[in-house]
């Protein structure tokens, strides 16, 4: 008997944590990665082959999902710097430099659409040219 | 350092617990000391009245060091948007890495620990001549000096957490292809590992469930039995660990390829409760089992059974709760 009344007490708090747990948090802007909130500024998106598409926070967040996808990948964009126009992996400039922009993955790749604001980032901050981090997608 | 409601209580609690304690760890020590000795009347009830004193206010202090385990977590949360690149706690375990770490190893000991005293004082409570007197000063005298550390430690984290520090948060580090709780598995089940692990945690999880009820149906409370059972209880929580970073939180949080624990809980906030559940049920067979080693003494021995009973019933309850959500959630999910 009181045993029954333990559980009385205690399966509504059960169901009631269940009711807000299973609600599901997928906000927009969430990267499919890690969950951290979007900067839309150095966001990467992948297309899928089914049709469905994943977005990143980062190229370091984007880079570590892509081994496990890249089977399944149709189209990879990225994200121009200056301008925050999407443009094409293959097309884009990508540099590595001491500038951190998203901090919690330490990402310090920048991808701009123009080799002129490139060519200035490099400079500014003691920049190296990289290689296309997606190459293998894009080919 | 960061200052927000939460820290301020942090800082309030831990330094009047590290005086509280210090003041109870001697005062428990010396009344250890002359508890059991030849006193006067007069002598005896002062002794008496004291120890009572302090018991009481030992037990206040020690119930507010219960609760600052799940606080300190809500702190540190407290503090993420005010570290840059913290994207959750442990980004701010980053900003002073060992003493947190020190602190996150301490608690779950502390609360272990006090748990098991109070347990035993609660026993002896009921009792009319107190025969667990002389082990409850012996232990509240060691355990205060753990406390101690604890709420030191819980002040100066507190003041040395700055503002504005940078730091790099999880993804760095718990997804990496190398983490040891990756190679692990691999190494036992091979590449397809998460589907056994999984199998395994509630293999272990259900016979653990399945071996109290046992106990309580039969009113089996031999030592030795209690110890294997308080061990088991161990693998299944070092089962539960590994299958949740690398099974269950990727699952919950929709997120296949993200290993973070603190991550599970700010996306899903119901988990909190099922590792409260789970941790709640553990320790309760750790306690189940202490009781049952340091609380067999005169009086106490005829309401052992009862005690037990009780004490493994909520462990049956806590795991059982703690295994029907996360079912329930991963059957929703």
């Amino acid at each position: 008997m009181k045993r029954k009344k333990e559980w009385i007490f205690f399966l509504p708090i059960i169901f009631i944590i269940l009711a807000f747990g299973c609600q599901k948090y997928t906000p927009e802007d969430r990267c499919d990665y890690d969950g951290a909130k979007i900067e839309p500024h150095y966001a990467v998106y992948f297309a899928l082959q089914d049709g469905t598409e994943k977005k990143y926070c980062s190229v370091v967040c984007a880079s570590m999902s892509f081994q496990e996808l890249k089977g399944r990948i149709k189209e990879l964009r990225v994200v121009d710097e200056p301008s925050g126009n999407r443009i094409h992996a293959s097309e884009a400039f990508f540099i590595e430099s001491d500038m951190v922009t998203v901090p919690h993955v330490k990402n310090r790749i920048h991808v701009f659409s123009k080799k002129e604001d490139a060519l200035k980032h490099l400079q500014r901050f003691k920049g190296k040219w990289m290689d296309n981090p997606f190459l293998l997608a894009v080919e | 350092m960061i200052l927000n409601a939460l820290s301020i209580t942090m800082i309030f609690l831990g330094v009047l617990s590290a005086f509280m304690v210090l003041w109870g760890g001697i005062s428990s020590l010396n009344l250890y000391k002359k508890w059991g000795r030849p006193f006067t009347p007069e002598g005896k009830v002062f002794l008496e009245d004291r120890s009572y004193l302090v018991l009481l206010i030992m037990v206040i202090v020690l119930l507010i060091r219960l609760i600052n385990w799940p606080f300190f977590y809500a702190t540190l949360q407290s503090f993420i948007s005010d570290i840059e690149g913290a994207m959750c706690i442990f980004g701010v375990t980053q900003v002073k890495p060992i003493l947190t770490r020190f602190l996150e190893f301490l608690k779950p000991i502390n609360f272990f620990l006090i748990g098991g005293w109070l347990t035993l004082h609660f026993l002896d409570r009921v009792t009319k001549t107190s025969p667990l007197m002389r082990k409850k000063l012996l232990f509240l005298s060691i355990l205060s000096l753990l406390v101690l550390i604890d709420s030191i430690g819980d002040i100066l984290l507190m003041i040395g957490i700055a503002p504005e520090s940078l730091v790099s948060c999880c993804t760095t580090v718990t997804d990496i292809s190398n983490r040891p709780t990756r190679t692990t598995p691999l190494s036992v089940f091979g590449p397809e590992y998460a589907h056994p692990l999984q199998v395994l945690f509630f293999i272990t999880h259900i016979t653990l469930i399945g071996f109290i009820g046992a106990s309580l149906k039969f009113k089996i409370f031999r030592r030795p039995i209690l110890g294997l059972l308080f061990l088991f209880s161990l693998l299944n929580a070092a089962f539960f660990l590994l299958s949740q970073i690398e099974v269950f939180a990727p699952a919950l949080m929709h997120l296949p390829f993200h290993h973070c624990l603190y991550c599970l809980w700010q996306y899903v906030p119901d988990s909190i409760a099922i590792y409260l559940l789970f941790t709640l049920g553990t320790f309760s067979v750790g306690w189940g089992f202490t009781t049952a080693l340091f609380g067999k003494h005169g009086e106490t021995a005829d309401l052992l059974p009862v005690y037990l009973r009780k004490i493994y019933s909520f462990a049956f309850f806590f795991l059982s709760a703690s295994f029907i959500l996360l079912l329930i959630h991963l059957l929703v999910d």
